[in-house]
């Protein structure tokens, strides 16, 4: 430490206390992999989402009046345009480094969601929801819905071509829940759409509310995760049951934290400089009664999207009291049957295998048959279903009739995961009835190939290259 | 920084790095290269220079600190590789009262469970405001802005005779006074083929015919026009209409047809409708069709 650190850090000390509790924190272990990084990724995206924001939110406009472009951007100069997209073209051409900001913000938009869902992806494939942490595992798919939230109202505000579209979707989602839909697409809309509401409002949500539901719970979620500590892969000779192995706080995952969070912002930089990301200007405002082709929504939006160009044409009357619609089951019935499956899983599993105690070391989910198949099942179907969003470039690409894909995607999207996780399931029970092995029901007993016996010292560590006892 | 035993940590691995004059290099280099980088930024910025450059300069600056803050951690402390005990969170602990607030009257629990429950009809009376976000729906999205002799007009205003829709031409078609009005909106084909049942012949103006140009599907503006099979088509989700059998679906997710405008003539030979859809635009409505 140097001289003013120390007196700083003496000076706080004094008063309020810090040094036995700021050693305990230096003193965490952090196991490592590299996929415990996702997590951290997604974290230092939202910082710089929320950096790059404020910036934009001093100029954007939440509203759709018309109003002149006299900015330097011919293309628009002297055309009146809704003042959510007049605001975010003088921005973008008009206000140095609102351009580099914007694409940042977009793309660390993309890091996030992709970082948010490949870290569920590992915590269900690795059985990190186990308990004690299905809370923690429910707090982040909560979270993991909340980033849907936020992209698609960040999406929706510029209200550009694509914006107008998305928005319009969302209104008929609204909309097709049977019996209460038209009350419920007023309430959010503020009227029959297109309103003047919907802007200011998607703006309220994207710069206030969702944001800070989004710190509360990432606060939480960390809160949790230091309280019950991080789980780990499994190590030869650690008994990973009871002991964490890994590397201090401070030095070595502090710097590896600062390090990855430069180079976050250095990527997302560098990444919008070369590429002129979500350029609403070539997209154009949104007009009533246009959509263009290409009318694709954010990429994690596809699966939903994917499910409306799938399934079949749907609509009937209940007593001539409620309609169900294919809008409906497709775009909120299968996307809240995936939360739902995915919330319900780590209690399936527990009782399916009698799982009793906590648990703490990961697992390979070929070693959990039906973990296996979930994922391979539920993820994809997800997979499929979103390249079904895209079957209109697939038509244009290939010459073949768009009608063709569409049958494809019906099909392959019913088909394709129930065999996928039937054969997952049948590959990885036969693994373990190979090797004698059944589903452990305690962690001790899951832990036993791992472990030599009395306590992880530095000889067991040293010896860690041997051969298990089995 | 060696760990004290006292927290339970154990240090099993350690390795010091040994001085490294490149290393040293290495940080002295990347740290100037990033303060470099920054002012660069900053000047560029605050000049007007293209984003190219300012936006570069940025990126280099952070990925120069990352290398820097890196090489600086890696030589400066000693790779520890630890063993921490998980303590399970002493569940139950702590039960005994802080200090003497045990109930004593405990037969009162009734009146606890009434005044949670007046708390509760409370919160849920606190969210009639909700009603205030919208106006109530009534029978709004059972109607559209066209009514008997309103013209059919262009984007700009302009009204359209049947003779100003060209062959296999398309056009989008709003009611006079109401441009924009997006569940208005009406598609106006000229059909190259006869139409037939169940296009309603009498609301078909010298082969031209009118149908509401929102997808009984999810909303989206029926904005295509396919030539090779005479088809209308959703870009959003792929829906597909025949114009010339009463724009009933012919493939894609949409259920419902068209509805077709009621159509004639004025006095002037423009275009007018007849009257408002018989069927209701757009999406399927909440309750019953």
């Amino acid at each position: 430490m140097t001289p003013l650190f120390a007196w700083l850090f003496d000076t706080l000390d004094e008063r309020l206390g810090l040094r036995a509790p700021g050693r305990k924190v230096a003193n965490k272990v952090f196991p490592h992999n590299w996929s415990f990084l996702l997590g951290e990724i997604a974290l230092f995206s939202f910082v710089v989402l929320v950096l790059t924001g404020v910036f934009l939110t001093m100029f954007y406009r939440p509203s759709i009046e018309p109003v002149t472009y006299n900015g330097s951007f011919e293309l628009y100069a002297g055309t009146t345009q809704p003042a959510a997209f007049e605001s975010i073209l003088r921005l973008s051409h008009d206000i140095p480094g609102g351009l580099l900001f914007r694409r940042i913000h977009r793309l660390a938009a993309h890091l996030f969601m992709a970082a948010t869902v490949l870290h569920m992806v590992r915590i269900v494939l690795t059985g990190a929801f186990r308990r004690p942490r299905e809370i923690n595992y429910l707090l982040g798919i909560g979270l993991v819905t909340i980033g849907f939230a936020a992209g698609f109202t960040g999406y929706s505000l510029p209200y550009d071509s694509l914006a107008g579209t998305g928005i319009r979707i969302a209104y008929s989602e609204l909309l097709s829940f049977p019996v209460v839909g038209d009350a419920l697409a007023f309430w959010v809309f503020g009227g029959d759409f297109p309103t003047g509401d919907v802007i200011p409002r998607f703006f309220v949500f994207h710069v206030m509310v969702l944001p800070a539901m989004l710190i509360g719970a990432i606060t939480v979620h960390l809160l949790l995760v230091a309280r019950q500590r991080h789980t780990q892969f499994p190590a030869r000779g650690i008994d990973g049951h009871r002991f964490v192995l890994g590397k201090p706080l401070w030095p070595a995952q502090f710097a590896e934290s600062a390090t990855l969070l430069l180079w976050i912002g250095g990527l997302l930089a560098a990444a919008s400089v070369l590429i002129p990301w979500s350029d609403i200007s070539l997209i154009g405002p949104y007009v009533p009664g246009e959509v263009g082709n290409n009318a694709q929504p954010d990429w994690y939006m596809f699966w939903v999207e994917g499910a409306l160009r799938v399934f079949p044409a749907l609509e009937f009357s209940v007593f001539g009291i409620m309609t169900i619609s294919g809008p409906f089951v497709a775009g909120i019935l299968i996307p809240g049957l995936v939360f739902t499956a995915l919330a319900a899983y780590p209690f399936v599993e527990r009782r399916v295998y009698g799982l009793r105690g906590d648990w703490h070391v990961l697992t390979n989910p070929l070693e959990i048959p039906l973990r296996a198949a979930f994922a391979v099942g539920t993820f994809g179907f997800v997979l499929i279903i979103s390249a079904a969003a895209t079957n209109d470039i697939l038509s244009r690409m290939t010459g073949i009739p768009i009608e063709v894909f569409i049958w494809v995607f019906r099909i392959a999207t019913v088909v394709l995961p129930p065999i996928g996780a039937l054969l997952i399931y049948r590959y990885s029970t036969r693994r373990l009835e190979r090797s004698g092995r059944t589903v452990a029901a305690t962690e001790d007993e899951a832990m036993k190939p791992y472990l030599f016996p009395g306590p992880p010292t530095a000889e067991s560590m040293a010896r860690s290259g041997s051969q298990p006892e089995d | 920084m060696t760990a004290p035993s006292n927290d339970g940590l154990e240090v099993i691995e350690r390795t010091d790095p040994p001085p490294s004059q490149i290393n040293d290099s290495i940080v002295a280099l990347t740290a100037v290269g990033a303060a470099i980088s920054g002012i660069v930024f900053a000047v560029t910025l605050l000049l007007g220079g293209p984003v190219l450059l300012y936006g570069s300069a940025m990126a280099a600056a952070l990925l120069l600190l990352a290398v820097a803050v890196r090489r600086y951690f890696t030589a400066k402390y000693p790779d520890i590789t630890a063993v921490e005990p998980r303590v399970p969170p002493a569940a139950g602990a702590g039960e005994e009262p802080i200090t003497d607030v045990e109930s004593v009257n405990p037969r009162r629990s009734f009146l606890g469970w009434l005044l949670a429950g007046a708390a509760g009809v409370l919160g849920l009376s606190l969210a009639a405001p909700v009603a205030s976000l919208g106006p109530s729906p009534g029978d709004t999205l059972r109607r559209t802005r066209w009514a008997p002799g309103t013209r059919l007009v262009t984007g700009d205003g302009t009204p359209v005779r049947p003779s100003d829709v060209a062959a296999g031409g398309i056009a989008t078609i709003w009611p006079e006074g109401d441009i924009g009005h997006e569940r208005s909106s009406v598609v106006l084909i000229r059909l190259n083929v006869e139409p037939q049942t169940p296009t309603n012949q009498a609301w078909v103006v010298d082969d031209v015919v009118a149908y509401s140009k929102v997808c009984t599907h999810a909303g989206c503006p029926v904005a295509l026009y396919r030539e090779r099979d005479n088809a209308l088509f959703c870009p959003c989700h792929q829906s597909t209409f025949d114009p010339s059998r009463g724009s009933v679906p012919t493939f894609g997710p949409a259920a419902r047809g068209l509805p077709q405008l009621p159509m004639g003539t004025d006095d002037d030979g423009y275009l007018v409708a007849l009257g408002d859809f018989e069927a209701h635009v757009g999406p399927a409505l909440p309750r019953g069709m």
